[in-house]
């Protein structure tokens, strides 16, 4: 370890050798590479945290680059975690990254959390944010929580005892997730990039803090901060009675491990563009009218999730119904739907990572016809 | 009695910061009902209360001057 790299910090009261060390010898894993992974990592990896997991399958798109700092217009198309840790490396060589490039599941969660000290959760939608919760809960490690929605974000601190021994986590404050498409994430609402920035690094902030052993984390906690007014809104977070706690792996994977065959099935573009010209075959794109790129709606029926639930009502001449959205997320939320109203009587596919996986294929296309 | 909401996130599109009159609420349980009955989209979005800043988990009683939030989770990163 370089010392003269970190004397500014080395200098702090409170801080110094000791908080230093600390920091070099902890393991932080980051979960999401985005607009709140970008800035958490930055400080993360400037201020010499010893080990840094980042765990992120998504590539990188250009409608990331207002908010998800780590990454230039010469980086769409490639691995977020890769592009990532190539501009870390060279923030500071001193410390150790393990990409995960995969999207954290039932079946591997647990396997790749229990090696680190303490966990981000950066992620952009709420069954990652369960189950990562549901899994530092049963492995008893800190897990920070930061989240936002249009000018707003929250941050807390789970799993840490406060003074009174009592610790709290996600089901604490929500002990159901939401349903499918209940509450919008950021592809369908809008984010100013400075949110997550200011949220991020306050994550990171608190990150060091717990590592370090200095001030007070926000243990039993959820802090909202809103930019529009520069206000900040503290809530004591209390431990609740209206869920029960995950009680070993074989419980995890019960709740966490989708029975997916039954209902529908996730396709990668392959088998869609097998089916595509079949005429039993629709194709429905359940994104707002708003979003890019626009497909021709001649092949691809549009159908935001608003008015999802009257579609499924409708009567569907085809046997085949093929869904899909920008991240292959609200495309899962649709089949739940549909498969709610249509039971077994249609075959029901998600296309796997939507079209922002699939883009070249959907723009080509788009540019024949 | 009066109490003062503060709403976050896009409740906070729904129910503005205000001021309320409270003629026969005397709980939290009471108050949901009164918010959901005048706002009827906040009953089927996810939301939780916290009174005076602390979470609450069970019917609490609401007194003169309390300050009640009302927050929805969010997911966006």
């Amino acid at each position: 370890m370089n010392r003269e790299r970190y004397q500014r910090q080395i200098i702090l009261n409170g801080f110094g050798i000791e908080g230093q060390e600390r920091l070099f010898t902890a393991k932080v894993l980051v979960i999401g590479a985005g607009g709140l992974g970008c800035p958490a990592l930055q400080y993360l990896v400037a201020a010499g945290v010893g080990l840094i997991g980042l765990a992120d399958d998504d590539l990188v798109e250009i409608s990331n680059l207002q908010r998800q700092i780590l990454y230039g217009s010469e980086d769409v198309g490639l691995l977020k975690v890769e592009v990532a840790a190539k501009h870390l490396r060279q923030l500071n060589p001193d410390v150790k990254f393990v990409l995960h490039p995969v999207s954290i599941n039932a079946e591997n969660a647990l396997r790749i959390i229990k090696d680190y000290d303490v966990v981000f959760d950066g992620t952009d939608n709420f069954v990652s944010r369960y189950l990562i919760n549901d899994a530092c809960t049963l492995l008893k490690k800190p897990l920070v929580f930061a989240a936002v929605s249009d000018f707003e974000g929250q941050l807390a601190v789970f799993n840490v005892e406060d003074e009174n021994g009592t610790k709290t986590n996600y089901r604490d404050l929500f002990p159901v997730p939401p349903k499918p498409g209940e509450i919008p994430n950021c592809v369908e609402n809008g984010i100013l990039g400075v949110v997550p920035g200011i949220i991020g690094t306050m994550a990171a902030g608190e990150i060091i803090k717990i590592i370090a052993k200095i001030g007070k984390p926000l243990t039993n906690k959820l802090l909202h901060y809103n930019l529009l007014n520069q206000q900040q809104y503290e809530i004591t977070i209390t431990p609740s009675n209206e869920y029960k706690q995950v009680l070993g792996e074989a419980d995890f994977m019960n709740r966490h491990k989708k029975n997916i065959t039954e209902t529908y099935l996730e396709i990668h573009i392959e088998q869609m563009i097998e089916m595509q010209n079949n005429p039993a075959t629709l194709i429905v794109d359940v994104r707002e009218r708003h979003e890019f790129p626009k497909l021709d709606s001649n092949v691809y029926k549009q159908v935001p999730m608003a008015e999802f639930e009257n579609f499924a009502a409708s009567s569907i001449a085809q046997q085949n119904i093929i869904l899909i959205c920008q991240h292959g997320i609200r495309s899962v939320a649709a089949a739940e739907i549909l498969h709610q109203k249509l039971g077994e009587a249609k075959n029901i596919y998600s296309l796997k990572g939507g079209i922002s996986k699939w883009r070249q294929f959907f723009l080509t296309i788009r540019h024949e016809r | 009695m009066q109490i003062e909401l503060i709403s976050f996130g896009k409740i906070s599109e729904l129910i503005s910061n205000q001021t309320l009159e409270t003629e026969g609420i005397e709980t939290t349980d009471n108050l949901k009902e009164y918010l959901e009955r005048t706002f009827p989209d906040l009953a089927g979005m996810k939301y939780k209360l916290a009174l005076n800043k602390n979470l609450i988990q069970q019917n609490t009683e609401i007194k003169n001057g309390d300050s009640i939030a009302i927050m929805p989770p969010f997911s966006g990163g």
